[in-house]
């Protein structure tokens, strides 16, 4: 007879607090996809000051990906557009 | 041949008939050196982040052309001299999306009001 639907052996996704000891490593660790990647990404350009504007800090400083989470290649993209925006004055 | 982007800024108290004579030089300018002129967009006066030269505002022009590097040469030259300037910002382009304008949206808005 085969068993259909048994619940004791399907797995349930897991908490991530529930770890046996404070030292044991977390499977699931959070994680964010590039916002500026993808197909309908917003054009990264020294024109597009409302863009710009959400990647500096309130003193103007470059905000770090790993706070953003855009990835490397966009973030190298952003820092280059960001000061040209700034040479012009418009930021 | 390739695509370029220049912006310039004017200094706030110039008058209406002198900035066109600073849009029509820069055209010229383009024009003479084997470049040709895709579109020129004013984006009016807007006011700066910063002070640049005791300046809080300024005239921005936008140039879209196709040129060479005697082009670009003649340009910076010509916008470094020029008192009547405070910034000027050259990119170069792949293609020019000529569709897209960033500044519009707020000289209507404006004018609404």
């Amino acid at each position: 007879m085969k068993r259909k639907n048994n619940k004791k052996f399907n797995k349930r996704p897991q908490n991530p607090l529930n770890k046996l000891s404070l030292f044991q490593k977390s499977d699931s660790r959070f994680s964010k996809k590039c916002p500026l990647t993808g197909k309908d990404a917003p054009v990264v350009d020294y024109k597009n000051i409302k863009l710009l504007r959400r990647y500096i800090s309130d003193t103007d400083k470059i905000m770090p990906s790993r706070i953003t989470s855009v990835s490397q290649n966009k973030q190298r993209k952003l820092t280059s557009e960001i000061k040209k925006a700034k040479i012009l004055g418009l930021i | 041949m390739s695509f370029y982007e220049h912006t310039i800024i004017a200094k706030q108290d110039i008058s209406t008939p002198d900035l066109e004579k600073i849009e029509n030089k820069y055209k010229d300018i383009i024009t003479k050196t084997e470049g040709e002129v895709i579109k020129i967009e004013k984006w009016g006066l807007l006011s700066f982040a910063k002070k640049i030269k005791a300046y809080k505002k300024g005239f921005y022009i936008h140039y879209k052309f196709k040129g060479e590097s005697k082009t670009l040469d003649e340009i910076n030259k010509n916008s470094i001299i020029d008192n009547s300037l405070l910034r000027h910002l050259t990119v170069k382009y792949k293609k020019l999306d000529t569709d897209t304008e960033y500044f519009k949206e707020k000289e209507s808005y404006e004018k609404k009001k």
